[in-house]
């Protein structure tokens, strides 16, 4: 399906600096010469980037199929060099992904018909609806059903597909091909592996950033009330989430640019385990203790933490900040606070993955282009140390701890492959373009669904030439690399069945949100949920998988 | 006809009066019709017009083309329908054809066969007296009404062991068989009434004249029942048509329907309403064309059904 | 399953005295007995195949199906030969039933044995019997217990769409201008699947902000029209969209069965004088009993399936105010993957709606005979 035209372009109306950078890289790709072949020469290298940057270039439409499909085209030097032309001829190979939104397997497809032509091989598409994309792996699982070789997967499926040996070992030349150390440091082992093995080439990063309306925290006559309603201190961005709330409760009945002012958008509404997130990103700051890699469970005994007076404590924030968001924020799921409120120009803060500042300026949805500043999640005054018992204020300041939610999905092989060493290699081949370095660049500065994941992503002249506002792309960058590299991030567990404990969860808190059980009550019915699931799935061994995922 | 004509009968009325409420009720029963007209058509109004929408109009809730919002063809350029993209090479049509196809034929082919399966059965219990154990006509009649009750997901992993042991699993095929087993039980229920309404004699008349029960159902009964067999057939082809779970759940690749496709334009980054908007228009307007083709055998149809 | 006219005893034909030809009697029994042995035979090779004691066999079951179509054809032809015109009678019902009970047989085999089972999907150890205790904790879910009593709501606003229906039949059936085309234009919400609702107008038409039934609230004096966000709001607008799709199919019935009703009935009570309300009530209502306890129970089994729209627009919520038992079960048997316990929900619901179907049809069969 081709890219709607309008959607989610990061590159915005053509200026004259834009149309003019656009001009000099033309100009450098002249000298280079034509299509063909690209040597592995640095300099080539780097034309080869910012030529891929430039399609479909500043100012001329979102990228469409003829787009992924050149993209797909440039960047084969790596497969070329592993696999002969024509060496996969009649291998017939199957892909399951996501068919979200025109992204994931629409991008594929592009990226892959020219992998198709050079190599041979024959890819046939199975497409999901998120909603069915657990479930259906789950049951092909459990009935022997597995059929595709090849298949886009978040990390947290890990412990249901790599515990149970269906994914096939990632040979050695595909971590070359890919240069799997240039990814972040938080993508690197354990995630991505299980047991010592590398499964997965990455092809996205995916942690909570903090998103806010930078005319909001400039506003003159918002500061002046502020001052008025005597609070403490400069009105600006709230670093912590006392701020958050005291801010949200504050803007309640204020108005900005004649419309009703809101402060920080919660997302009540479950979402299929998604919603979850949510609160962690609410909780981590709290929960998340430096000198504990654990948050969520406790290592030893997977006792959860969820009714812990940290987690209960961000329950509460949710059920006091409510009553100052708008009046139909019950029904709002993670899709609606993002797309429907923020980006639509209502509400002030949200925490989101990073789509929302790819889209933010590009989307025909999003009315707040220039409006947008990015950081790391808030902080909080006091973090609650799970070991003693006690909340403690740290000598360094605010406790920060960005919520690295979902790990961001990536490419696996199935084992199923491994009988024909031809389809394995075919396979892998096609893994590792997806996953390429260069291509993965391009992934991240256009629309695709996937974000920033390596560490050579971070070339914030890459982004510029790209199209990118130099403080803007700054900003995002360094909310997306400041979560990643932080020192005291919440890595998400990647046990078997934590959609599960996710869902669950989310089922007793919109009990908890309707104000049927007060926090406590309701974090206590979810702690004993838990222990059941747990106790269903195997306690000895999402302990020791719990261990590994931690690195501990 | 009966509580609107009577009123305005001028039963111990005078006569002007009974005008003015002969005209009252009028008024009452065309602002009725008027409303509920409303009612059905926006919602598909809205979802046509949104289709030719771009973000913002659908956001600031713009209601009418060229007044409110300048109409595009964005919705049908996604799926590769828009006049300036008809003629180019467009995946997201291609896809759109095949799933078309695979929806027609599944839907046509579970409705023909549970039309014919169901004919058959309705007509048995409607002539005759069975017994199999305990199980009389209405132990079996219910026997199949049965199968319509239980929600279909937790059919999913017995459906997913026995297609997957059959190799019906992304067949056409085996879609079919499933479809036909849901819309089963409706057909016999309409076609059984259809049935009844037909007097007895007629049978008997043919068997004087010599032919076989067989015979004279074939001959005899079953052009009589022609337009319960449509309403049963329309009924059936709106449910498989629309039929989204095991669709999702048994296919992948060859056999996938529209509306699974339909289902895909949601996801974690906002909603393309456009797309969504005109697939579902697409989606839609094959069934309400046959609607407006067979309209007509539906009402009639029951009718000598339902009233006996 | 109650009928608008029950099957009455002159309406089957009585049994003409045949006699069937020993011989063929005993070819039918031939026939039957050689099939079966056949069906029995490919059946048999192929558990040995699956359970490894043999090699010859097929890749798949495929074969099996087959035999069993050759099987039901020979069985139908057998019936025939042996019983004579009782056969062919037999004959009629024989394809559904076969059809049935061939495709459902197995599935509902295993899903009782499913539902016994404690089976999570992410479990390591894989499925290990249970007992009865999926059943005990289903006594203890307070979610399943909510659903319940939600869907006593949903059915009972059967009856309101009912009504709207019977309304709406009536007026087409007055005499009216452009009767065809209201009657296109009535059944036209029945077309549109469930996910195109939940999306257009679950959220977008009745959107907060945007929706065009949200800006008519506002314009009608609801200051806050969050359609969504008050347990019996949220209830009432999930209720409104399953019946904006479910109300032409009442109607249709019910249109039908107006139709046919004898003229003179009416006319008769025009004489008597009888105003329009007291005709509705003493005449038309009455005649029309049998074929609105049908459409009301067919609409029932549908309703106790709602499921789709309340997923995709409230997700049980707020609260679990719009939970439905199927939605339930989806996001047991689904999201957690909790297949045992989410099949012996199931398997409880059905038995629960059986039984109150049972009651349901024992009943109506004594109000429409009391009428009829």
């Amino acid at each position: 399906m081709k890219q709607p035209e309008h959607d989610q372009h990061p590159a915005k109306r053509p200026n004259r600096r834009t149309v003019l950078k656009g001009a000099v890289s033309a100009a450098a790709l002249g000298s280079t010469g034509g299509l063909g072949v690209l040597s592995e020469h640095a300099l080539a290298q780097d034309n080869l980037r910012a030529r891929i940057l430039q399609l479909p270039g500043v100012g001329k439409g979102a990228p469409t199929d003829a787009d992924w499909q050149k993209v797909g085209e440039l960047c084969l030097g790596p497969t070329k060099a592993n696999v002969k032309e024509g060496e996969f001829k009649g291998v017939e190979l199957s892909f399951m992904g996501l068919n979200n939104q025109n992204l994931h397997n629409l991008l594929f497809r592009g990226f892959l018909r020219p992998w198709e032509a050079y190599t041979g091989a024959k890819i046939s598409w199975i497409d999901l609806a998120q909603a069915d994309y657990n479930p259906r792996l789950q049951q092909a699982i459990a009935t022997g059903t597995v059929d595709f070789d090849v298949l886009e997967m978040g990390a947290p499926f890990e412990g249901d597909v790599c515990g149970k040996g269906l994914a096939s070992e990632m040979p050695e030349w595909v971590k070359k091909q890919i240069d799997i150390d240039d990814y972040v440091d938080y993508l690197k082992p354990p995630v991505g592996t299980w047991n010592g093995k590398t499964y997965r080439v990455t092809i996205d990063g995916d942690c909570h950033n903090f998103n806010y309306r930078t005319d909001y925290f400039s506003d003159p006559t918002l500061a002046k009330a502020w001052k008025d309603a005597g609070n403490d201190g400069e009105w600006g961005v709230p670093k912590t989430w006392q701020q958050v709330q005291i801010v949200t409760k504050f803007l309640k009945g204020k108005k900005i640019k004649g419309q009703n002012a809101f402060g920080y958008l919660d997302a009540p509404k479950p979402w299929g385990g998604f919603g979850f997130y949510f609160l962690g990103s609410r909780a981590t700051a709290y929960a998340k203790h430096p000198n504990d890699k654990a948050w969520l469970f406790d290592v030893d005994t997977m006792k959860p933490r969820i009714n812990n007076p940290a987690w209960v404590r961000a329950i509460q924030d949710v059920i006091d900040a409510l009553p100052s968001e708008p009046a139909d924020q019950l029904n709002a799921d993670p899709n609606t606070t993002g797309f429907q409120q923020f980006l639509a120009g209502i509400g002030s803060m949200i925490p989101w993955w990073g789509d929302i500042g790819q889209v933010a300026k590009a989307s025909d949805t999003s009315v707040i282009g220039d409006l947008v500043g990015f950081d790391i999640l808030p902080g909080s005054d006091d973090v609650y140390n799970a070991k003693t018992g006690k909340w403690e204020k740290l000598t360094d300041g605010p406790n920060h701890a960005p919520n690295c939610a979902y790990l961001g999905w990536g490419i696996y092989v199935m084992a199923r492959v491994a009988g024909d060493e031809r389809r394995h290699k075919a396979a892998w081949s096609a893994a590792a373009h997806l996953g390429g370095k260069d291509l993965s660049l391009w992934t991240v500065v256009y629309p695709s669904g996937f974000q920033v994941h390596r560490t050579s992503h971070s070339n914030i002249d890459e982004w510029v030439a790209a199209g990118y506002d130099k403080k803007y792309i700054t900003s995002y960058l360094n909310s997306q690399f400041g979560s990643y590299n932080h020192p005291n991030r919440a890595v998400e567990p990647r046990i078997p069945g934590i959609f599960q404990y996710y869902s669950i969860a989310e089922d007793e808190l919109t009990k908890i949100f309707a104000g049927q059980y007060d926090a406590q009550t309701g974090a206590n019915n979810i702690a004993t949920a838990w222990e059941k699931l747990t106790d269903q799935i195997g306690r000895d061994k999402q302990i020791a998988l719990y261990k590994a995922s931690l690195g501990v | 006809m009966a509580i609107f004509t009577s009123a305005s009968q001028p039963v111990r009325r005078h006569h002007a009066a009974s005008r003015a409420t002969r005209t009252l009720s009028r008024l009452l029963i065309y602002g009725a019709l008027l409303f509920w007209a409303f009612v059905c058509l926006f919602p598909i109004y809205w979802t046509v017009t949104t289709s030719f929408k771009s973000a913002l109009d659908v956001t600031q809730g713009h209601l009418i083309p060229w007044l409110d919002f300048q109409p595009d063809w964005k919705g049908w350029r996604s799926i590769g329908l828009s006049p300036d993209s008809i003629l180019g090479t467009s995946t997201a049509r291609a896809e759109l054809v095949s799933r078309f196809e695979n929806s027609i034929i599944t839907s046509l082919g579970a409705s023909v066969l549970a039309l014919v399966l169901g004919s058959l059965a309705a007509y048995g219990l409607s002539r005759f007296r069975y017994k199999f154990g305990w199980m009389r006509n209405d132990d079996i009649l219910f026997f199949f009404m049965s199968q319509l009750i239980l929600p279909p997901v937790v059919l999913a992993l017995p459906f997913l062991v026995l297609y997957k042991a059959l190799a019906l699993l992304d067949t056409r095929f085996g879609l079919i068989l499933l479809y036909t087993l849901t819309v089963l039980p409706i057909v016999i229920w309409i076609m059984r009434d259809q049935f009844n309404s037909i007097p007895v004699e007629l049978d008997e008349a043919a068997f004087v004249d010599g032919l076989s029960i067989w015979g004279a159902f074939i001959r005899i009964v079953l052009p009589l029942a022609v337009p319960g067999m449509v309403a049963a057939f329309i009924l059936s082809l709106v449910l498989c048509w629309n039929e989204y779970f095991f669709a999702a759940l048994l296919t992948s690749t060859d056999a996938k329907t529209l509306p699974v496709m339909v289902a895909s334009q949601t996801g974690s980054q906002g909603i393309n309403w456009w797309s969504m908007a005109a697939l579902s228009t697409a989606a839609i307007a094959p069934l309400v064309i046959v609607g407006i083709l067979l309209e007509r055998y539906i009402v009639s149809g029951l009718t000598t059904g339902a009233g006996k | 399953m109650q009928n608008s006219s029950p099957v009455a005893d002159d309406r089957h034909h009585k049994l003409a005295p045949q006699r069937v030809l020993v011989s063929r009697k005993n070819a039918g029994r031939a026939l039957v007995v050689l099939a079966s042995a056949g069906f029995l035979l490919v059946l048999l090779i192929q558990i040995l195949h699956s359970i490894g004691a043999t090699t010859a066999g097929y890749t798949d079951w495929r074969p099996v199906l087959y035999a069993y179509l050759v099987w039901a054809i020979a069985f139908g032809i057998g019936q025939v030969m042996v019983r004579g015109e009782r056969g062919q009678r037999a004959l009629f019902l024989f394809p559904a039933v076969l059809f049935t009970v061939a495709v459902v047989i197995f599935p509902t085999l295993f899903g009782i044995y499913i539902a016994s089972l404690d089976w999570n999907l992410s479990s390591f150890e894989g499925p290990h019997f249970n007992g009865l205790n999926n059943l005990i904790g289903l006594f203890h879910d307070d979610y399943y217990w909510n659903a319940l009593r939600n869907m006593i709501f949903y059915t009972l606003a059967v009856l309101g769409e009912y009504a709207i229906a019977f309304g709406l039949a009536l007026l087409l059936n007055a005499e009216i201008r452009a009767r065809r085309m209201f009657r296109v234009v009535f059944l036209l919400p029945l077309m549109l699947s469930p996910v195109a609702v939940s999306w257009m107008i679950g959220k977008s038409l009745m959107e907060y902000r945007f929706g065009p039934a949200a800006t008519l609230a506002r314009d009608l004096g609801w200051d806050n029209p969050a359609f969504f966000a008050f347990p019996w709001v949220a209830r009432l607008s999930i209720e409104a969209m399953d019946a904006w799709v479910s109300i032409p199919f009442i109607m249709i019935m019910l249109l039908a069965g107006l139709q046919a009703m004898p003229k003179e009935v009416l006319e008769a009570a025009k004489v008597d004088g009888a105003s329009g309300w007291q005709s509705f009530w003493h005449v038309t209502f009455p005649l029309m009993l049998p074929v609105s306890v049908t459409v009301l129970i067919i609409r029932i089994i549908f309703k106790l399936k709602l499921a789709d729209i309340v997923i995709n627009v409230t997700a049980g919520g707020p609260g679990g105010a719009t939970d439905t038992v199927s939605s339930f079960i989806y996001r047991v048997y689904r999201d957690r993957s909790n297949v045992g316990y989410g099949t012996a929900l199931a398997m409880f619901y059905l038995l629960m709606i059986i039984a109150f179907l049972t009651v349901l049809l024992r009943l109506s069969k004594r109000w429409t005979q009391k009428v009829a």
